[in-house]
């Protein structure tokens, strides 16, 4: 049997293998919160924001009641870059507002689906990575601009470091380790969170041409 | 604004639509009512965007099959073939009638298609034309007609798999 002689009963089948639902029952989904993608991005991205400006005060707080010049200078630069993220995020979350047109063609929606996720994973990924030379090298040039004397840290040093080429070979190897580490865990982090689905919703793209 | 009243009643005289997206594309029972949620919330966001150009079926399955093309499952579950034991339970089942065990055999075949052969499935069995099957997926009529004939070729074989031997 072929799909066309099959076309009315599988119709039947396909509508009628269902409990109907109410007037009620569809004002009550109404209620609902949605689950799609698209959604759960605009939440993600409101506590982001909301975040990145309760760091910004916090290091602002900081960068105004701190004694050190360069704990103010180190503090004072993240609070502006902090800044700059949450603009990021507001643009990221503005697009999100302009997706929620799901009644236009399957390619477009599909095509706008993937360009927006695939700019918040490039953004979210440029913005950590740009973050860690920013960190290291103001973290260098500061502490040996004004080096703050902490008993347990000089211990250690003095335990393990006989010379100062030591500590600065180990501090270079450190910050290796970490932004390797640090790359990793975003790009895997990144792709457990939208890369399967992004590639899915890709095949579906490409299946269409 | 859109009213809410009327948009529900329109909802529930067109909702069989949802049902045959939400049966098509969601093997469990669960997936399946969260996805008629989906299906029903855009729906309700994008209502006021729908100025009656087209029929509210037409506009439906649009908003229905971009939903569930795009909707996201945290765990996706392997099977989005039918098992025996998955398939939905038509009430009562005569296991000697040939129409029915085709009927599930074909269920089944269109379970093994890709989403959007199934969604280009979904359309035909609506009766649309190649042209408005182009026009809600975003392809060309002539390009439908090629998948469509794939699509067929495809079922035709799959479905051999799911008979049962007489």
């Amino acid at each position: 049997m072929e799909l066309d002689e099959l076309k009315y009963q599988l119709n039947q089948k396909l509508a009628t293998d269902h409990a109907s639902r109410t007037d009620a029952d569809i004002a009550a989904l109404l209620k609902k919160k949605t689950h799609s993608v698209i959604s759960k991005l605009k939440r993600s991205l409101i506590i982001e924001m909301i975040l990145c400006i309760l760091f910004s005060a916090a290091m602002l707080y900081v960068v105004v009641i701190s004694s050190y010049w360069s704990i103010r200078l180190y503090f004072g630069v993240f609070t502006v870059l902090m800044f700059g993220f949450t603009f990021i995020l507001y643009y990221l979350y503005q697009r999100t507002q302009k997706l929620t047109d799901s009644q236009q063609p399957v390619k477009a929606n599909l095509q706008a689906v993937v360009a927006l996720l695939e700019e918040f994973v490039k953004r979210y990924f440029q913005f950590t990575m740009a973050i860690l030379p920013v960190c290291f090298v103001f973290s260098l040039i500061l502490s040996s601009m004004e080096p703050i004397s902490i008993p347990e840290v000089d211990k250690f040093a003095l335990h393990y470091f006989s010379a100062r080429w030591q500590v600065l070979i180990f501090l270079g190897v450190y910050m290796i380790v970490l932004a390797v580490v640090l790359y990793y865990f975003t790009k895997w982090y990144l792709k457990k969170l939208y890369g399967n689905y992004l590639a899915e919703l890709k095949q579906c793209m490409t299946e269409l041409g | 604004m859109p009213s809410e009243k009327e948009f529900i009643q329109l909802l529930n005289e067109h909702q069989r639509i949802i049902h045959k997206v939400c049966n098509l594309y969601m093997d469990a029972h669960a997936d399946r009512e969260d996805l008629f949620q989906e299906i029903t919330l855009q729906a309700w966001k994008a209502y006021a965007g729908f100025r009656g150009d087209a029929k509210f079926s037409t506009w439906l399955y649009r908003v229905a099959l971009n939903t569930a093309i795009t909707f996201f499952r945290k765990e996706k579950k392997k099977p989005e073939i039918y098992s025996s034991a998955q398939m939905p339970d038509y009430g009562h089942q005569d296991t000697h009638d040939p129409i029915e065990e085709q009927v599930k055999a074909m269920y089944a075949a269109i379970g093994d298609l890709s989403k959007i052969d199934k969604a280009i499935v979904m359309l035909y069995l609506e009766d649309y034309n190649y042209n408005d099957i182009g026009d809600m997926m975003g392809i060309t009529a002539n390009n439908v007609a090629v998948k469509m004939n794939r699509i067929k070729i495809k079922l035709k074989e799959s479905t051999q798999k799911y008979m049962t031997p007489a």
